[in-house]
Protein backbone atom coordinates (compact mmCIF):
# COMPACT_ATOMS: atom_id res chain seq x y z
CA UNK A 1 0.00 0.00 0.00
CA UNK A 2 1.55 3.65 -0.63
CA UNK A 3 0.31 6.01 1.24
CA UNK A 4 1.13 9.24 0.18
CA UNK A 5 2.97 11.52 2.76
CA UNK A 6 3.03 15.00 3.03
CA UNK A 7 5.21 16.99 5.96
CA UNK A 8 2.82 19.95 8.00
CA UNK A 9 3.74 22.73 9.50
CA UNK A 10 2.32 23.28 13.17
CA UNK A 11 -0.88 25.64 12.76
CA UNK A 12 -2.14 26.33 16.66
CA UNK A 13 -5.69 27.38 16.93
CA UNK A 14 -4.59 30.30 18.69
CA UNK A 15 -2.20 31.86 15.66
CA UNK A 16 -4.18 30.36 12.92
CA UNK A 17 -7.13 32.77 14.73
CA UNK A 18 -4.89 35.61 14.36
CA UNK A 19 -4.60 35.07 11.21
CA UNK A 20 -8.06 34.95 10.33
CA UNK A 21 -8.61 37.66 12.44
CA UNK A 22 -6.32 40.00 10.61
CA UNK A 23 -7.71 38.62 6.85
CA UNK A 24 -10.90 39.79 8.75
CA UNK A 25 -9.99 43.15 10.33
CA UNK A 26 -8.06 44.01 7.09
CA UNK A 27 -11.22 44.07 4.81
CA UNK A 28 -9.91 43.12 1.33
CA UNK A 29 -10.35 39.05 0.23
CA UNK A 30 -7.39 37.34 0.78
CA UNK A 31 -5.75 36.11 -2.69
CA UNK A 32 -5.60 32.89 -3.77
CA UNK A 33 -3.35 30.85 -1.91
CA UNK A 34 -0.60 29.39 -4.17
CA UNK A 35 2.24 28.79 -1.94
CA UNK A 36 0.76 26.51 1.00
CA UNK A 37 3.71 25.45 2.93
CA UNK A 38 3.24 21.28 2.36
CA UNK A 39 5.70 19.82 0.49
CA UNK A 40 5.10 16.42 -0.30
CA UNK A 41 7.50 12.82 0.48
CA UNK A 42 6.41 9.76 0.66
CA UNK A 43 5.87 7.22 3.82
CA UNK A 44 4.61 4.57 5.82
CA UNK A 45 2.07 4.84 8.46
CA UNK A 46 4.54 3.11 10.44
CA UNK A 47 6.40 5.83 10.14
CA UNK A 48 3.97 8.39 11.70
CA UNK A 49 6.57 9.59 14.56
CA UNK A 50 8.92 11.26 11.70
CA UNK A 51 7.32 13.27 9.93
CA UNK A 52 10.01 16.07 9.36
CA UNK A 53 9.95 19.58 8.98
CA UNK A 54 9.21 20.77 5.09
CA UNK A 55 11.22 23.90 4.31
CA UNK A 56 10.02 26.70 2.71
CA UNK A 57 6.68 28.87 4.62
CA UNK A 58 4.46 30.25 2.18
CA UNK A 59 3.47 34.11 1.74
CA UNK A 60 6.76 35.65 -0.06
CA UNK A 61 7.22 39.22 0.52
CA UNK A 62 6.50 39.37 -3.65
CA UNK A 63 2.94 37.55 -3.46
CA UNK A 64 -0.29 39.65 -3.63
CA UNK A 65 -0.71 43.14 -4.29
CA UNK A 66 -1.17 46.11 -2.00
CA UNK A 67 0.53 48.61 0.34
CA UNK A 68 3.01 47.28 3.05
CA UNK A 69 3.10 48.05 6.51
CA UNK A 70 5.16 46.74 9.17
CA UNK A 71 4.32 47.15 13.16
CA UNK A 72 6.65 45.94 15.98
CA UNK A 73 4.95 44.85 19.30
CA UNK A 74 6.11 45.73 22.90
CA UNK A 75 8.02 43.42 24.62
CA UNK A 76 5.69 40.75 26.39
CA UNK A 77 6.92 38.66 29.39
CA UNK A 78 6.51 34.48 28.20
CA UNK A 79 7.68 31.58 30.62
CA UNK A 80 11.38 31.93 30.10
CA UNK A 81 11.95 35.59 29.23
CA UNK A 82 10.19 38.65 27.16
CA UNK A 83 9.80 38.62 23.43
CA UNK A 84 9.11 41.63 20.78
CA UNK A 85 7.57 40.47 17.63
CA UNK A 86 7.19 42.51 14.11
CA UNK A 87 4.77 41.87 11.81
CA UNK A 88 4.81 42.96 8.31
CA UNK A 89 1.40 42.92 6.17
CA UNK A 90 0.87 43.91 2.51
CA UNK A 91 -2.80 44.63 2.01
CA UNK A 92 -4.86 41.91 4.00
CA UNK A 93 -2.19 39.48 4.33
CA UNK A 94 0.45 38.57 6.59
CA UNK A 95 3.90 37.94 4.20
CA UNK A 96 6.39 38.00 6.99
CA UNK A 97 6.38 37.86 10.85
CA UNK A 98 10.04 38.15 12.86
CA UNK A 99 11.39 38.31 16.43
CA UNK A 100 12.52 42.08 16.97
CA UNK A 101 14.17 41.43 20.03
CA UNK A 102 13.90 38.29 22.40
CA UNK A 103 15.54 38.22 26.47
CA UNK A 104 15.66 34.54 27.51
CA UNK A 105 16.11 34.64 31.18
CA UNK A 106 16.68 31.01 31.70
CA UNK A 107 19.63 29.71 30.31
CA UNK A 108 18.46 26.58 29.25
CA UNK A 109 15.68 27.55 27.41
CA UNK A 110 17.76 28.93 25.07
CA UNK A 111 16.85 25.56 23.17
CA UNK A 112 13.44 25.58 23.90
CA UNK A 113 13.27 28.97 22.36
CA UNK A 114 15.20 28.52 19.04
CA UNK A 115 13.04 26.01 18.51
CA UNK A 116 9.52 26.75 18.85
CA UNK A 117 10.44 30.45 17.40
CA UNK A 118 10.94 29.69 13.66
CA UNK A 119 7.92 27.17 13.83
CA UNK A 120 5.69 30.11 14.94
CA UNK A 121 6.51 32.09 12.43
CA UNK A 122 5.93 28.99 9.82
CA UNK A 123 2.15 29.02 12.38
CA UNK A 124 1.02 32.23 11.20
CA UNK A 125 2.29 32.41 7.94
CA UNK A 126 0.84 28.88 6.76
CA UNK A 127 -2.30 29.79 9.01
CA UNK A 128 -3.64 31.42 6.16
CA UNK A 129 -3.13 28.62 3.45
CA UNK A 130 -2.71 25.29 5.88
CA UNK A 131 -5.27 22.34 5.08
CA UNK A 132 -4.96 21.50 8.73
CA UNK A 133 -8.32 23.47 10.75
CA UNK A 134 -6.02 22.85 13.90
CA UNK A 135 -3.30 21.65 16.06
CA UNK A 136 -3.61 19.40 19.42
CA UNK A 137 -0.62 19.70 21.62
CA UNK A 138 -0.02 23.18 23.12
CA UNK A 139 3.10 25.28 22.56
CA UNK A 140 3.73 27.15 25.94
CA UNK A 141 5.57 29.39 24.28
CA UNK A 142 3.23 30.90 21.81
CA UNK A 143 1.40 32.96 24.85
CA UNK A 144 3.59 35.88 24.71
CA UNK A 145 4.51 35.29 21.23
CA UNK A 146 0.35 35.88 20.31
CA UNK A 147 0.33 38.79 23.58
CA UNK A 148 3.13 40.61 21.24
CA UNK A 149 1.96 39.47 17.49
CA UNK A 150 -1.39 41.04 18.23
CA UNK A 151 -0.55 44.12 19.85
CA UNK A 152 1.58 44.52 16.64
CA UNK A 153 -1.50 43.84 14.81
CA UNK A 154 -3.65 46.18 16.42
CA UNK A 155 -1.19 49.03 16.16
CA UNK A 156 -0.80 48.48 12.18
CA UNK A 157 -4.78 48.29 12.66
CA UNK A 158 -4.50 52.02 14.15
CA UNK A 159 -2.56 53.51 11.84
CA UNK A 160 -4.99 52.13 8.89
CA UNK A 161 -7.75 53.41 10.35
CA UNK A 162 -6.27 56.27 10.67
CA UNK A 163 -5.36 57.19 7.09
CA UNK B 1 -8.80 30.69 1.37
CA UNK B 2 -9.99 27.85 4.42
CA UNK B 3 -12.50 27.29 7.15
CA UNK B 4 -10.29 29.91 9.29
CA UNK B 5 -9.91 32.35 7.30
CA UNK B 6 -13.71 32.50 6.33
CA UNK B 7 -15.16 31.81 9.69
CA UNK B 8 -15.33 34.31 12.90
CA UNK B 9 -12.23 34.01 15.14
CA UNK B 10 -11.53 35.28 18.90
CA UNK B 11 -8.86 34.10 21.25
CA UNK B 12 -9.04 34.65 24.71
CA UNK B 13 -6.29 34.14 27.92
CA UNK B 14 -7.83 32.23 30.41
CA UNK B 15 -6.79 29.20 32.54
CA UNK B 16 -3.05 29.76 32.79
CA UNK B 17 -3.52 29.33 28.32
CA UNK B 18 -4.62 31.05 25.15
CA UNK B 19 -8.61 29.42 24.04
CA UNK B 20 -9.05 30.00 20.21
CA UNK B 21 -12.44 30.07 19.13
CA UNK B 22 -13.46 29.98 14.98
CA UNK B 23 -17.00 29.34 14.51
CA UNK B 24 -18.94 29.50 10.83
CA UNK B 25 -21.81 31.55 11.46
CA UNK B 26 -24.37 29.59 8.98
CA UNK B 27 -27.50 31.59 9.06
CA UNK B 28 -26.46 33.61 12.31
CA UNK B 29 -25.33 37.60 11.97
CA UNK B 30 -22.11 38.00 13.07
CA UNK B 31 -23.12 40.04 15.94
CA UNK B 32 -25.07 36.89 17.46
CA UNK B 33 -21.97 35.30 16.83
CA UNK B 34 -19.63 37.29 18.48
CA UNK B 35 -22.16 37.68 22.01
CA UNK B 36 -22.28 34.02 21.72
CA UNK B 37 -18.25 33.40 21.82
CA UNK B 38 -18.34 36.41 24.30
CA UNK B 39 -20.66 34.50 26.46
CA UNK B 40 -18.78 31.62 26.53
CA UNK B 41 -15.84 33.48 27.48
CA UNK B 42 -17.53 34.53 30.61
CA UNK B 43 -17.70 30.68 30.87
CA UNK B 44 -14.46 30.24 31.19
CA UNK B 45 -13.25 33.01 33.52
CA UNK B 46 -15.89 31.25 35.73
CA UNK B 47 -14.49 28.12 35.48
CA UNK B 48 -10.90 29.20 36.20
CA UNK B 49 -12.31 31.53 39.67
CA UNK B 50 -14.30 28.39 40.61
CA UNK B 51 -11.62 25.25 39.74
CA UNK B 52 -8.16 26.91 40.01
CA UNK B 53 -5.84 25.31 42.66
CA UNK B 54 -3.40 28.45 41.95
CA UNK B 55 -6.21 30.89 43.51
CA UNK B 56 -5.88 30.30 47.08
CA UNK B 57 -9.58 31.32 47.92
CA UNK B 58 -11.02 29.31 44.96
CA UNK B 59 -13.71 27.13 45.90
CA UNK B 60 -11.66 23.89 44.60
CA UNK B 61 -8.66 25.30 46.78
CA UNK B 62 -11.19 25.44 49.77
CA UNK B 63 -12.21 21.93 49.33
CA UNK B 64 -8.60 21.11 48.99
CA UNK B 65 -7.83 22.14 52.20
CA UNK B 66 -10.85 21.01 53.27
CA UNK B 67 -12.22 24.04 54.49
CA UNK B 68 -15.62 23.52 53.02
CA UNK B 69 -17.43 20.21 51.92
CA UNK B 70 -19.24 20.30 47.76
CA UNK B 71 -22.44 20.55 49.95
CA UNK B 72 -20.71 23.68 52.09
CA UNK B 73 -20.75 25.62 48.74
CA UNK B 74 -23.29 28.12 46.81
CA UNK B 75 -25.44 25.70 45.15
CA UNK B 76 -24.48 26.74 41.63
CA UNK B 77 -20.74 26.26 42.60
CA UNK B 78 -21.65 22.96 44.32
CA UNK B 79 -23.59 21.82 41.11
CA UNK B 80 -20.80 22.84 38.90
CA UNK B 81 -17.92 20.83 41.07
CA UNK B 82 -20.30 18.21 41.34
CA UNK B 83 -20.53 17.41 37.59
CA UNK B 84 -17.03 17.67 37.24
CA UNK B 85 -16.16 15.53 40.24
CA UNK B 86 -18.48 12.65 38.63
CA UNK B 87 -16.53 13.07 35.11
CA UNK B 88 -13.58 12.65 37.07
CA UNK B 89 -15.06 9.75 38.72
CA UNK B 90 -15.89 8.16 35.10
CA UNK B 91 -12.54 9.20 33.93
CA UNK B 92 -10.56 7.68 36.62
CA UNK B 93 -12.42 4.20 35.73
CA UNK B 94 -12.06 4.45 32.30
CA UNK B 95 -8.18 4.93 33.12
CA UNK B 96 -7.88 2.16 35.58
CA UNK B 97 -6.89 4.85 38.07
CA UNK B 98 -4.05 6.15 36.34
CA UNK B 99 -6.17 9.74 36.03
CA UNK B 100 -6.93 10.18 40.23
CA UNK B 101 -7.38 13.34 41.03
CA UNK B 102 -8.26 12.26 44.76
CA UNK B 103 -4.43 10.99 44.70
CA UNK B 104 -2.87 13.93 43.92
CA UNK B 105 0.00 15.32 46.39
CA UNK B 106 -1.87 18.02 47.72
CA UNK B 107 -5.17 16.90 47.89
CA UNK B 108 -7.75 17.25 45.31
CA UNK B 109 -6.83 17.93 42.22
CA UNK B 110 -9.36 18.30 38.68
CA UNK B 111 -7.00 20.02 36.79
CA UNK B 112 -6.41 17.35 34.24
CA UNK B 113 -10.12 17.46 33.52
CA UNK B 114 -11.32 20.81 34.00
CA UNK B 115 -9.59 22.65 30.96
CA UNK B 116 -11.43 19.92 28.92
CA UNK B 117 -15.03 20.27 30.74
CA UNK B 118 -14.53 24.08 30.22
CA UNK B 119 -13.65 24.43 26.53
CA UNK B 120 -16.43 21.21 25.97
CA UNK B 121 -19.27 23.58 28.09
CA UNK B 122 -18.02 26.68 26.31
CA UNK B 123 -18.31 24.87 22.67
CA UNK B 124 -21.74 23.54 23.58
CA UNK B 125 -22.75 27.47 24.13
CA UNK B 126 -22.42 28.20 20.79
CA UNK B 127 -24.04 25.34 19.21
CA UNK B 128 -26.89 26.00 21.80
CA UNK B 129 -26.90 29.34 20.59
CA UNK B 130 -27.05 28.69 16.87
CA UNK B 131 -23.60 28.57 15.86
CA UNK B 132 -23.50 25.95 12.59
CA UNK B 133 -20.16 25.03 13.76
CA UNK B 134 -17.45 25.93 15.47
CA UNK B 135 -13.78 24.74 16.27
CA UNK B 136 -12.23 25.82 20.12
CA UNK B 137 -9.01 24.48 20.97
CA UNK B 138 -7.68 25.30 24.34
CA UNK B 139 -4.16 25.50 24.23
CA UNK B 140 -3.84 22.36 22.15
CA UNK B 141 -7.22 20.40 23.45
CA UNK B 142 -9.93 21.15 21.40
CA UNK B 143 -13.35 20.36 20.49
CA UNK B 144 -15.56 20.96 17.46
CA UNK B 145 -19.00 20.44 16.14
CA UNK B 146 -20.64 20.54 12.52
CA UNK B 147 -18.66 20.44 9.76
CA UNK B 148 -15.52 22.24 8.68
CA UNK B 149 -15.93 24.74 5.30
CA UNK B 150 -15.39 23.14 2.29
CA UNK B 151 -11.75 24.44 0.65
CA UNK B 152 -13.93 27.09 -1.42
CA UNK B 153 -14.02 30.70 -0.88
CA UNK B 154 -17.62 32.38 0.34
CA UNK B 155 -18.71 29.41 1.64
CA UNK B 156 -18.99 28.82 5.48
CA UNK B 157 -19.72 25.80 7.79
CA UNK B 158 -22.34 23.55 7.82
CA UNK B 159 -24.36 21.73 10.61
CA UNK B 160 -24.07 18.13 10.19
CA UNK B 161 -27.35 16.90 8.50
CA UNK B 162 -29.62 15.45 10.71
CA UNK B 163 -29.08 11.88 12.10
CA UNK B 164 -25.75 11.77 10.16
CA UNK B 165 -22.08 12.99 12.15
CA UNK B 166 -20.51 15.90 10.26
CA UNK B 167 -17.50 15.85 8.13
CA UNK B 168 -14.51 15.24 10.19
CA UNK B 169 -12.10 18.31 11.41
CA UNK B 170 -8.14 17.61 10.00
CA UNK B 171 -6.64 18.24 13.38
CA UNK B 172 -2.30 17.99 13.67
CA UNK B 173 -0.90 15.96 16.68
CA UNK B 174 2.31 17.98 17.51
CA UNK B 175 5.84 16.02 17.32
CA UNK B 176 6.97 15.43 20.51
CA UNK B 177 10.81 16.16 19.55
CA UNK B 178 10.42 18.22 16.52
CA UNK B 179 8.21 21.59 17.25
CA UNK B 180 8.29 22.61 13.67
CA UNK B 181 6.32 19.22 12.21
CA UNK B 182 3.42 17.38 13.21
CA UNK B 183 3.74 13.93 14.39
CA UNK B 184 0.54 12.48 12.33
CA UNK B 185 -2.88 14.05 11.21
CA UNK B 186 -6.01 12.79 12.83
CA UNK B 187 -9.55 13.06 11.76
CA UNK B 188 -11.29 14.54 14.22
CA UNK B 189 -15.57 14.32 14.56
CA UNK B 190 -15.55 16.07 18.26
CA UNK B 191 -13.06 16.25 20.42
CA UNK B 192 -8.94 15.22 20.81
CA UNK B 193 -6.32 16.22 23.58
CA UNK B 194 -2.74 15.98 23.89
CA UNK B 195 -0.76 15.53 27.15
CA UNK B 196 2.84 15.61 26.89
CA UNK B 197 5.76 16.90 28.95
CA UNK B 198 8.16 18.79 26.01
CA UNK B 199 6.90 22.20 26.94
CA UNK B 200 5.81 22.63 30.92
CA UNK B 201 8.75 20.25 31.94
CA UNK B 202 7.41 17.03 34.19
CA UNK B 203 3.37 18.27 35.34
CA UNK B 204 2.54 14.81 35.49
CA UNK B 205 2.02 12.58 38.48
CA UNK B 206 1.97 9.03 38.74
CA UNK B 207 -1.32 8.31 41.30
CA UNK B 208 0.46 5.57 42.71
CA UNK B 209 3.41 7.29 44.08
CA UNK B 210 2.79 10.95 43.71
CA UNK B 211 5.78 11.66 41.86
CA UNK B 212 6.14 13.22 38.44
CA UNK B 213 6.89 10.54 35.48
CA UNK B 214 7.35 10.90 31.90
CA UNK B 215 6.07 7.54 30.39
CA UNK B 216 4.93 9.29 27.28
CA UNK B 217 6.50 11.76 24.72
CA UNK B 218 3.06 12.37 23.58
CA UNK B 219 -0.66 11.04 24.13
CA UNK B 220 -3.62 11.75 22.48
CA UNK B 221 -7.15 10.49 23.23
CA UNK B 222 -9.98 11.78 20.78
CA UNK B 223 -13.47 10.84 22.06
CA UNK B 224 -16.93 12.27 22.40
CA UNK B 225 -16.29 14.41 25.45
CA UNK B 226 -13.42 17.01 25.71
CA UNK B 227 -13.41 16.61 29.54
CA UNK B 228 -13.18 12.87 29.30
CA UNK B 229 -10.42 12.59 26.47
CA UNK B 230 -8.77 15.35 28.79
CA UNK B 231 -8.70 13.17 31.47
CA UNK B 232 -7.75 10.31 29.31
CA UNK B 233 -4.90 12.15 27.87
CA UNK B 234 -3.17 12.69 31.07
CA UNK B 235 -3.60 9.28 32.41
CA UNK B 236 -2.27 7.67 28.59
CA UNK B 237 0.74 10.55 29.38
CA UNK B 238 1.30 8.65 33.03
CA UNK B 239 0.50 4.91 32.19
CA UNK B 240 1.37 4.40 29.15
CA UNK B 241 0.79 1.16 27.71
CA UNK B 242 -2.06 0.09 30.48
CA UNK B 243 -3.82 3.40 30.36
CA UNK B 244 -3.88 2.39 26.60
CA UNK B 245 -5.16 -0.60 27.05
CA UNK B 246 -8.07 0.59 29.03
CA UNK B 247 -9.15 3.56 26.46
CA UNK B 248 -8.95 0.59 23.89
CA UNK B 249 -12.09 -0.62 25.86
CA UNK B 250 -13.87 2.53 26.65
CA UNK B 251 -16.47 2.89 24.25
CA UNK B 252 -16.20 5.71 22.00
CA UNK B 253 -12.38 6.80 22.83
CA UNK B 254 -9.49 6.07 21.00
CA UNK B 255 -5.58 6.82 22.35
CA UNK B 256 -2.35 7.25 20.37
CA UNK B 257 0.94 7.29 22.21
CA UNK B 258 4.04 7.87 21.08
CA UNK B 259 6.39 6.08 24.07
CA UNK B 260 9.68 8.03 25.58
CA UNK B 261 11.75 6.09 22.92
CA UNK B 262 10.04 7.66 20.16
CA UNK B 263 7.72 4.15 19.42
CA UNK B 264 4.71 4.03 18.57
CA UNK B 265 1.64 2.36 19.73
CA UNK B 266 -2.61 2.79 18.85
CA UNK B 267 -5.64 1.49 20.26
CA UNK B 268 -6.91 1.00 16.43
CA UNK B 269 -9.83 2.91 15.70
CA UNK B 270 -8.23 6.73 15.54
CA UNK B 271 -8.65 7.96 12.19
CA UNK B 272 -5.71 8.76 10.79
CA UNK B 273 -4.83 10.57 7.44
CA UNK B 274 -1.69 10.30 6.96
Amino acid sequence: MTVKRTSWFIVTGAIAGFAGTVAFHLGAAAPATGASGAPGGSGSPSARGSAAAGAGASGSPSAGGGAVHRATGPDVNFSYGTIAVRVTVRGSRIVDVSVAAIHVTEPESGRISGQAIPVLRSEVLDAQSASIHSVSGATYTSRGYISSLNAALNDLRTKAAGG
Amino acid sequence: MTALATGITHTEEVMGTVISFTAAPGGLPAAAVRAAIAAACQGLHRADEVFSTWIAGSPVSRLRRGEVTVAELPPEVAAEVAEVLDLCQRAKAASRGWFDPWAMPGGLDPTGLVKGWAVERAANSLRRAGVAAALVNGGGDLTAFGSPAPEKPGQAGQPGLPGQPGLPWRVGIRHPWRADALACVVNVRAAIATSASYERGAHLIDPATGLPVTAAASASVTGPSLAIADALATALAVGGDDALAAIGETDGYEGYLIRADGSEVDTGGMEFTN
